[in-house]
């Protein structure tokens, strides 16, 4: 995602009120955690945590971009989104994922994605908007 | 819930169907795209070459969200896009033109005609009968509000607030853009089946005559000369049936140049990627 995304919601000109990301609807499933995840689940989640936005020092997950994780025998399968459709990262992040969710020890990952419901910075978790103001982002 | 979940669910008559759509929807955007990113460093100001760009990138991102569906179905990029004959694709013509030398009121006229369009399109595929169709829709609407409002500031300026210059090249743009912006709605193959499968739940009739409702006044609120259009000369060639003009068949090499040069057998793939 690139930074101009959050401009909105610190400056509140008429000219930028389009790109004023805050102001997306919460979601009720969202964002999705892993919290009650356990056993290799669980694991996946650990490794999902660990990475990071090509862009931002903040981890996808508390960024709000993965909609689901599951293992069936053995196969990881991981649902997720990017914060716009023409994301250069897009192949470099779903690689970054399928490798993690890998060295979790499953013996075969899948990441796919989906758009609805569309992401906003209204699925950033508390974590990660503490991340993004770090950074120096006016979230 | 959708009727078809996924691929499995598609006999091959609805296969052809859908994939005529999705081709149709996703050629439109990746070649405007490439008309768009001509400006690159040209752009009449640092923030319209920006903001041009940006709506370039976007116009990308969405052609893939369609290839990627088309890729579900079994096809690789490069049957999709660097090796498929230019005469196969199936965009309309109003995106293919050349860009008049230097004429950014074509490049904004062009983009508020084709992203009118758009938006109405993507409305009649909000309840599509192809599952992942609907789940890509509401990402594309939310992106493309801007693209319209970018270009309307654009219009205002050049020929509602403009000097005569800038409002003749508009006036001028719209004759020579009209005709081929007729055939984004000029019916495609598959047309049919596309309606009746649900893929796409209005007709290219009602889309035009929603489209002409919004764009005729507007444009004649700047005081501009609207071709009428049911008089005006239809082109000769319309793009959906993979019939182009000249313009088209010279962008297509340019763009596919680099990767015919590299004599690349597949397009790059990360290091670690399939891993």
């Amino acid at each position: 995602m690139s930074a101009d995304e959050f401009e909105g919601s610190e400056f509140e000109s008429e000219a930028c009120a389009y790109t004023d990301y805050s102001s997306g609807e919460a979601h009720e499933q969202y964002p999705k955690t892993g919290e009650s995840a356990t056993g290799v689940e669980r694991k996946v989640w650990d490794a999902l945590y660990e990475v990071e936005d090509p862009e931002m020092p903040v981890s996808i997950v508390d960024l709000g971009l993965i909609y689901d994780v599951r293992v069936v025998d053995d196969v990881a399968h991981v649902e997720m989104t990017l914060t716009y459709t023409g994301c250069p990262a897009r192949d470099m992040i779903l690689n970054d994922v399928r490798c993690a969710a890998l060295a979790a020890g499953v013996a075969d990952a899948e990441v796919t994605l989906r758009y609805s419901p569309p992401w906003n910075v209204e699925m950033v978790t508390e974590d990660g908007k503490r991340d993004l103001r770090e950074f120096g982002l006016s979230v | 819930m959708s009727q078809f979940s996924g691929p499995s669910d598609l006999g091959d008559e609805e296969r052809d169907a859908l994939e005529a759509l999705l081709f149709r929807m996703a050629d439109d955007e990746y070649v405007a795209a490439e008309r768009y990113i001509e400006w690159q460093i040209y752009a009449p100001t640092l923030e319209s070459d920006l903001a041009l760009a940006n709506v370039a990138q976007d116009e990308y991102g969405h052609a893939r969200l369609w290839y990627d569906l088309l890729q579900d179905l079994g096809y690789e990029e490069e049957e999709l896009i660097w090796e498929r004959p230019p005469e196969e694709w199936t965009h309309a013509t109003l995106v293919e033109l050349e860009t008049e030398s230097g004429d950014w009121a074509d490049t904004m006229l062009r983009t508020y005609l084709y992203d009118t369009a758009e938006q109405l399109r993507m409305e009649a595929i909000v309840d599509s009968s192809y599952a992942p169709v609907c789940d890509r829709v509401g990402k594309v609407l939310a992106e493309e509000s801007y693209h319209r409002e970018h270009a309307q500031n654009w219009l205002d300026r050049l020929a509602d607030e403009g000097d005569e210059e800038s409002f003749a090249r508009v006036q001028a743009a719209l004759d020579r853009l009209f005709p081929h912006a007729l055939t984004l709605f000029a019916p495609g193959p598959h047309e049919e089946d596309i309606l009746e499968f649900g893929f796409r739940t209005e007709t290219l009739s009602d889309l035009r005559t929603e489209w002409l409702e919004i764009v005729v006044p507007y444009l004649e609120s700047l005081g501009l000369d609207v071709p009428e259009p049911d008089e005006v000369e239809p082109v000769r060639t319309t793009g959906r049936n993979g019939d182009h003009t000249d313009d088209w068949f010279d962008l297509y090499e340019d763009f596919t140049a680099t990767y015919r040069q590299l004599d690349f057998d597949k397009p790059t793939t990360l290091r670690g990627e399939g891993a």
